[in-house]
């Protein structure tokens, strides 16, 4: 078995939306390398538990794979921990020594509001997509359209947008909380594709508009959104968003 | 809409995995006048279909066709699957897998821009569609946005269901605690369709997330609906030692070996084909899921696996792949091996042993979806229908959740139109139900208190032990006593947070008594199979046994005891039973 090492741990704990926060101390004695990060938050729990004195820490999670986009913690400051391209469920221990300090913190921003310690609600998020992140055009009866032919390098990007999982680290990590990256990411997907197509002023428009309703703010292409983003999304989506945008709004069509 | 109060819908949907929100579009689509509720434990996103890896399967090509697909299904499922359903399901296969591509799903192309597919264990031809190896996400994802556009679909997101609501022989709705308060409430619904997954949480050594605990297998069951062939547990032949992470079928579709401690491709051995360099259909490490977790299983016995901490294991060796096609074609393989193991399958070989993964039993429903009870319908794992047999094929499963995803959702919405009234005991039943969780759960319960996790231990202890890939008569008779045993001391749990906002420490409770109400049904639908079909094989009883067993297990909820097993025909159209041939 791994040897066990000592971490110190300053996490973020919140009782309600509404109430004020505060940062605690911990220390953990027995943590190991093979460990994920959350299953050293589990260990914690354990021993909160065990104490009695208080509750467990809420954080929340579902897949511990990277792919559900709610493993939402803000790690020594950065969205997801140290590692690139990696969500916090994929960091694991090894990459931390004995005695070192780590502070847990939500992901923070006017429009994901703190929930209970480290959960925060990303509806807003739902809210963008609710205005135009689909395809709502009748394509033909299914059988005969028989898959409309999509250039292999089309879809190729299509594909990497559509990546995107929603976890709101770009909008944690961005100095003006921009939510650009995700909504540029779920543009970039659908109003590339040919069924898409049709509706882009609209999804557009619509999306972006929405995105500012909910209180996020604006892009100043920092782009500390495309470095912390554990699925590597290009921040050429945000320039496609505002090139779509400007046309359409210049246009000054019917949307 | 006037007409509801706060807490009423025409169709209640359980689940807002793949099936259920496949589901939600069919009723919006059936009739656009109906309110729809979406009620899912954890946000749709994060249901279990996002980490299908693989592909979902359908006919596309044109050297492939139906029959061939409804035969690959049938001869895998060694002939349990009803065949009017699989006849429905692979016609259907194709048009819902182009819907989906209509709404914006980034399926992978070909160079030519066509669709493209993969081959798969126990298929014939190349038949799985995917998107790269992100499939369940994309598919998902896609549904999940496409909700988006009908406004009659409202979503109850963190709300767990404790029962359903039954009254004058018709289900019409369900009891729910909304998680973020603690608050438990009635949710009525004309129908009601359960599409809550799978249960493999009832085993220590599972793909299976957190969340697949069977729930809704448990509440149709408790109101006396059937439940089909449970016996049959897919075991999956790849998954990471001690995450139990698992390894998609293609990374062997696209050419990867099974190597035994002496590097081996030791399926030869096993009446599963020739080795050859290239990957065939069919044959060797292409072969059903059900013959290969068998095949590790006496490769162990005979001492030709590696030991390691976490129990003995194979090999999956891709490295003559070459990074470019690694990279290309399954990179989530290397990122989870990477990040989970360590290991760069680039460059060394993948530690792999069998898993549990599926379950191809479930809740017993008709082609459309319904159950026996009026009101109430179910598609998806949790559902059996059923297509799947005695072992479904992988990538089998996603295009299932849409096919009867959908027909579940038109018929429950049909069902809904008619505008039967609800009955004036629901408010009752529902406070009963608030009452029995906290009498049973939040008071002190006598002197010797129980621990939760303790009883999970010993749930998983006993599953593992009588319902593994080979079962016998002794093993699985103390399991059944054991899960007995475990369902009594389950009244003596009492909760020690009190408080009403995000009890986990509830749902996980509530959660085991559901795991152990399915434990039961499984142990003794195996113990009464006394024969070897598919992966469900008895040691004393090595051989298929048609004359008995051509036929559905039917488990139905004893008041004391274990469940009352009944046996229902098989539905045979155009396909008589035959011996099942891989590797020729
Ligand atoms: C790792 C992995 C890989 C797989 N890969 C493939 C593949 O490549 N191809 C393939 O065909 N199949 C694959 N499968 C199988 C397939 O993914 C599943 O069978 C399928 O996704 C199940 O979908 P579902 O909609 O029935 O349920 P799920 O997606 O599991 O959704 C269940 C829903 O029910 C809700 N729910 C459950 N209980 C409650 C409750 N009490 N109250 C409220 N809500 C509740 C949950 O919140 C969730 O929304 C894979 C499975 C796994 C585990
Ligand atoms: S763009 Fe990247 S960081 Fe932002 S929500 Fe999507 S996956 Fe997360
Ligand atoms: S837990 Fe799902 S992405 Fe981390």
């Amino acid at each position: 078995m791994a040897e066990e090492f000592s971490i110190h741990l300053k996490v973020w704990r919140q009782e309600g939306p509404d109430q004020p926060g505060k940062l605690v101390d911990y220390t953990l004695n027995n943590v190991n390398e093979h460990m994920s990060f959350l299953e050293m938050l589990d260990v914690l729990n354990e021993q909160i538990v065990a104490e009695g004195k208080e509750d467990p820490v809420e954080f929340d999670y579902d897949c511990r794979e990277g792919i559900c986009g709610s493993c939402n913690l803000v790690i020594n400051g950065r969205a997801h921990g140290p590692k690139a391209m990696t969500c916090t469920c994929q960091l694991h221990m090894r990459n931390y020594s004995d005695g070192d300090t780590i502070v847990v913190e939500p992901f923070r921003a006017k429009a994901f509001p703190v929930i209970k310690d480290l959960v925060v609600d990303r509806s807003a998020f739902d809210r963008i997509v609710e205005v135009g992140g689909y395809v709502s055009i009748k394509t033909g009866s299914a059988p005969d359209a028989n898959s409309i032919p999509i250039d292999k390098s089309v879809a190729d990007t299509a594909f990497d947008y559509a990546t995107c999982i929603g976890c709101g680290a770009c909008v944690a990590a961005c100095p003006n909380s921009s939510a650009s990256l995700f909504t540029g990411a779920k543009l970039a997907h659908l109003n590339r594709l040919p069924q898409g197509e049709p509706e882009r002023k609209k999804r557009t428009i619509a999306m972006v508009e929405q995105m500012e309703e909910e209180g996020f703010g604006d892009c100043s292409n920092y782009a500390e959104c495309e470095a912390v983003c554990p699925k590597g999304i290009s921040i050429s989506a945000i320039a496609e968003m505002r090139r779509n945008y400007m046309k359409a709004a210049l246009a000054g069509e019917e949307v | 809409m006037a007409r509801y109060g706060p807490n009423e819908h025409d169709v209640l949907i359980v689940g807002g995995g793949g099936a259920g929100l496949r589901a939600a579009i069919a009723v919006a689509e059936t009739n656009p006048e109906l309110s729809i509720a979406v009620v899912s434990k954890v946000y749709p996103m994060r249901s279990h279909t996002v980490s299908a890896e693989g592909g979902s399967a359908a006919v596309i090509k044109d050297n492939d066709s139906f029959d061939d697909h409804a035969y690959d299904t049938i001869s895998g499922g060694d002939w349990l699957c009803d065949q009017d359903a699989v006849e429905a399901f692979v016609k259907e296969a194709p048009k819902e897998l182009l819907q989906l591509e209509h709404w914006g799903c980034p399926w992978s192309r070909e160079e030519d821009g066509s669709i493209a597919v993969r081959s798969f264990g126990g298929m014939t031809n190349k038949r799985t569609w995917f998107a790269a190896d992100k499939t369940g996400f994309h598919l998902l994802h896609t549904m999940f946005q496409t909700t988006m556009k009908y406004d009659p679909i409202q979503r109850y997101d963190e709300y767990y269901v404790t029962r359903l609501l039954v009254d004058n022989g018709r289900c019409q709705g369900v009891v729910a605690i909304e998680l973020a308060t603690g608050k438990i409430e009635a949710i009525a619904a004309r129908s009601v369709i359960m599409c809550t997954g799978g249960c493999g949480r009832i085993f220590p050594f599972t793909t299976n997330g957190n969340i697949k605990t069977g729930d809704g297998m448990a509440f149709a069951y408790r109101e006396g609906v059937p439940l089909k062939d449970m016996e049959f547990v897919q075991y999956h032949p790849t998954g990471l030692p001690f995450t139990g992470i698992l390894i998609t079928e293609a990374a062997r579709a696209e050419g990867g070996h099974l190597l035994n401690k002496d590097g081996y491709r030791y399926l030869q051995d096993y009446d599963l084909g020739e080795p050859k360099p290239e990957p065939i259909h069919r044959s060797m490490e292409l072969g059903p899921r059900d013959r290969l977790s068998q095949a590790f299983e006496k490769e162990e016995e005979k001492g030709r696996t590696i030991e390691g901490p976490y129990g003995s294991y194979i090999h999956l060796d891709i490295q003559h792949l070459g990074e470019e096609i690694i990279d290309r074609k399954l990179p989530f393989v290397r990122e989870l091996c990477l990040k989970y193991e360590n290991i760069d399958p680039v460059k060394e070989m993948i530690p792999v042993r069998p898993v549990v993964h599926y379950m191809m039993g479930g809740i017993d429903t008709d082609i459309h979806g319904a159950t026996k009870l009026d009101g109430l319908y179910a598609a998806g794992e949790t559902a059996c229908v059923s297509i799947n047999g005695a072992n479904r094929l992988g990538s089998n499963s996603l295009t299932e959740l849409l096919v009867f995803g959908a027909r579940a959702g038109q018929a429950a919405a049909e069902f809904a139109s008619e505008q039967k009234p609800f009955s004036s005991a629901l408010e009752a039943l529902a406070t009963d139900e608030s009452r029995r969780i906290e009498k049973g759960f939040f008071s002190e319960n006598g002197s010797n208190p129980e621990s939760i996790a303790s009883i999970r231990q010993e749930m998983y202890q006993a599953m593992e032990k009588g319902v593994g890939i080979y079962r016998s008569e002794d093993s699985l008779e103390r399991s059944q006593e054991k899960i007995q045993e475990l369902q009594e001391r389950l009244m003596n749990v009492s909760i020690e947070d009190h408080s009403y906002t995000f009890n986990t420490e509830l749902v996980a409770a509530l959660e085991l008594s559901n795991m152990l109400d399915i434990s039961e049904a499984i142990i003794q639908s195996a113990l009464q199979r006394t024969e070897s079909r598919g992966s469900h094989q008895r040691v004393n009883y090595p051989d298929r046994d048609d004359e008995h067993f051509l036929a559905h297990s039917m488990a139905y909820k004893s008041e004391v005891g274990p469940p009352k097993i009944e046996y229902q025909p098989v539905t045979i159209t155009r396909w008589p039973p035959g011996e099942r041939v891989y590797g020729h």
